[in-house]
């Protein structure tokens, strides 16, 4: 036995490191027939390394006061070595994050991914888009612009509709009267300790979950049906070094755009770092034009198109947690969408113009006319989902083949 | 269906993708430059900027020296020609201006311009620099018309002399602004439950008049007529030009010193992953080959 090979084994009867690694990695069998829409979970992994990465050496130089924190974030940009790198790397990875999101949730949409037995791996990965959320949101207070103060400021006031106790609500967010240092501080520590915390144990978790059911296909069919004499899955194939070597590919691709936006457009005209948060924050100057981030506008917009407030922030809510209903709101007989009756693309199709429309409404100022239209594109959000055990079942499912097309 | 499909065309309809905010005047674009051009329009920004500028409004987040090296200027030329107080070379370029004495004699303390130019983008600078005329309702009489009402007096009135604005544009914004009261109106006539014919007409027309005069304004300023001198300045109006361009060069450069840098690294690091993705391809390929 070679040295390392007798390394190997004193640290396998002590811990199980090779068992961990086969599992998971080495003798995980994945579908041989992953297509483009299987980089994107690796590459949010990547993404959220990069954020913890990046977000380690700003937290070195960041002062997290109301007094100091747009000069300290000014100086990361100028007087530190990289700083500025540090920073694009890690607003843009914000943005970037949620590219990979969203896309990754699509995957799960037309491949039905959610369905029995994900139900689980879907449900772990809302919750992560739910963290998410809740990490951007407080970390796009931390430069202490003029956008992060009031964006902060409205985003808080929304609690404030809970009826009877929300003007309380708020202020135990806040920490104070009105968003101050107190409330920086506070959006620190949840922002760099508690929000990745339990990001990395969702993240976690749902590995786990989809490790033990194993991975969906674009045919959406189980490849654990026919396995060899060894109980090999037939169409599986280990993940390394299959798919490791396949995702660095997709990786490159990535981080060439990542980079050409980092690079050469790191404001992204105005999406990724908004003009108004290069003032510092004032409470007494409202910005001309509040708008959230991009990456929220969908759910703002639902927000506004309801004319009651109280009501719009219950929509708000809703159309998040109506996603974690998926698994049991779609009856098809079939999971993907290649072997789905052509209503399925319909009303798919109708569902990604309504949530772009959501999107870009959310940034501009209200209307009568784009209320309207928000107003049409959110019945139809909340349609698509509601009336899908209904719909799901339309028409006939083409034959699905019994072992997976490549 | 009748109604899906106006609904449908609305969401593509200009009423959707309308600008958020008001015709600015003048509007025109900073005139773009690179390399050694751009090197020396900044230095030459400098210059405008420490003799008029710097001394209400700070750039607390810069320093002396960065701006030297990164501007291509000596450090003993930076100590002699553009430091005039006893700051040191790595000093950040402050001032010393009370804040709240400030905010006495202008009605607000004038604001650091360190990011100003990300924060307004330059061409509305450009503009900016070049907005200030004869407005004898101001305290200062001078009023701007990319800024209204700014609190900011015609600092630059030695260079550029002082403008205003010619009849035409005058009588065109007038015709603007009656046209918008006319709309007011109309909408509160409608909003009112008034059922009197042709008022949506009415407000059409009005729009399409504000329209054609917007043009036209536009029209006025891009030939440069949107203003006329009523007093020389030391500059010409070509001059000025330049010297506003320079100065707004400057800024933003100050916004965001690594710009030029980012950019040249970068394409380092796009072909750098590009020849990675091609590494990786090609491996992803032989490992793949015996997969059916």
């Amino acid at each position: 036995m070679t040295k390392m090979a007798q390394l190997m084994q004193w640290v396998d009867e002590r811990f199980p490191a090779t068992k961990v690694w086969n599992e998971h990695i080495a003798e995980y069998y994945a579908p041989k027939n992953f297509n483009f829409w299987y980089f994107f979970g690796s590459l949010a992994l990547l993404v959220l390394v990069n954020q913890i990465l990046t977000g380690i050496w700003l937290t070195m130089n960041y002062t997290p006061s109301g007094e100091e924190a747009y000069r300290s974030v000014e100086f990361i940009m100028r007087d530190v070595d990289w700083g500025w790198l540090l920073r694009y790397m890690h607003s843009t990875g914000a943005s970037a994050f949620f590219v990979v999101i969203y896309l990754h949730m699509f995957r799960g949409l037309i491949y039905g991914s959610f369905r029995k037995p994900r139900e689980l791996v879907w449900l772990f990965g809302m919750i992560i888009f739910v963290l998410l959320m809740a990490e951007a949101f407080m970390g796009y207070l931390l430069p202490w612009g003029n956008m992060s103060y009031w964006g902060a400021q409205v985003i808080i006031n929304l609690f404030s509709a809970v009826p009877y106790y929300g003007a309380d609500i708020t202020e135990w967010i806040r920490g104070d009267f009105i968003i101050s240092g107190a409330t920086l501080n506070r959006f620190f520590a949840l922002h760099v300790v508690a929000l990745p915390m339990a990001l990395l144990l969702m993240v976690f978790l749902h590995l786990v979950a989809l490790h033990k059911v194993g991975s969906n296909n674009p045919d959406g069919i189980e490849i654990k049906k026919y396995k060899d004499e060894n109980g090999i899955p037939l169409d599986g194939i280990p993940f390394h070094p299959y798919y490791t070597v396949k995702d660095i590919v997709g990786v490159a691709g990535f981080l060439f755009i990542f980079c050409l936006i980092i690079f050469f457009a790191p404001e992204m005209n105005g999406f990724f770092l908004e003009p108004p948060n290069f003032t510092p924050a004032d409470p007494l100057k409202t910005p001309a034009h509040i708008a959230p981030v991009w990456y929220f506008t969908p759910f703002y917009s639902v927000l506004r198109a309801v004319p009651d407030q109280q009501l719009g922030v219950i929509a708000m809510a809703a159309s998040l947690i109506i996603l974690f209903f998926l698994p049991w709101l779609d009856r098809s007989k079939v999971k993907s969408i290649r072997y789905k009756h052509w209503s399925f693309k319909l009303w798919l199709a109708l569902f990604v113009v309504a949530f772009v429309i959501l999107g870009y409404l959310g940034m501009k100022g209200p209307t009568p006319m784009r209320t309207l239209v928000a107003q049409i594109a959110t019945v139809y959000y909340f349609a698509f989902f509601l009336l899908m055990p209904w719909w799901s079942r339309w028409g006939a499912t083409k034959p699905v083949p019994e072992r997976v097309t490549h | 269906m009748k109604k899906i499909i106006m609904i449908l065309t609305a969401c593509l309809s200009l009423s959707l993708t309308a600008a958020e905010e008001g015709l600015v005047l003048p509007h025109d674009k900073l005139p773009k430059l690179s390399g050694d051009a751009l090197t020396i329009s900044m230095q030459r920004g400098l210059q405008v900027y420490t003799n008029n500028c710097l001394g209400c409004h700070g750039l607390s987040f810069q320093r002396y020296n960065r701006t030297a090296k990164d501007l291509e200027i000596s450090d003993e030329a930076m100590l002699e020609n553009i430091i005039f107080s006893d700051a040191k070379i790595g000093d950040l370029m402050t001032n010393t201006m009370r804040e709240k004495s400030a905010a006495n004699w202008f009605g607000t303390a004038p604001p650091d311009l360190s990011l100003i130019a990300r924060s307004r983008g330059t061409d509305w600078l450009y503009n900016y620099m070049r907005a200030f005329y004869q407005d004898e309702s101001r305290p200062y009489g001078m009023n701007n018309s990319v800024f209204k009402d700014v609190g900011m007096p015609h600092v630059l009135e030695t260079m550029q002399g002082i403008q205003t604005k010619t009849d035409k544009v005058k009588g065109l914004e007038n015709t603007i602004e009656m046209a918008k009261a006319d709309i007011a109106a109309t909408r509160k006539l409608l909003e009112e439950g008034s059922t009197a014919e042709g008022l949506s007409e009415k407000i059409e027309k009005a729009q399409e008049s504000i329209h054609v005069a917007e043009e036209e304004l536009k029209t006025l300023s891009a030939a440069g007529e949107y203003f006329s001198l009523v007093k020389e300045g030391k500059l010409s109006p070509e001059e000025f030009n330049q010297s506003m361009a320079d100065l707004v060069h400057f800024l933003d450069y100050v916004a965001e010193p690594i710009k030029r840098e980012r950019q040249r690294l970068g394409i380092w690091v796009l072909l750098f992953i590009l020849g990675f993705g091609c590494v990786a391809y090609l491996l992803k390929k032989e490992y793949w080959k015996d997969i059916h």
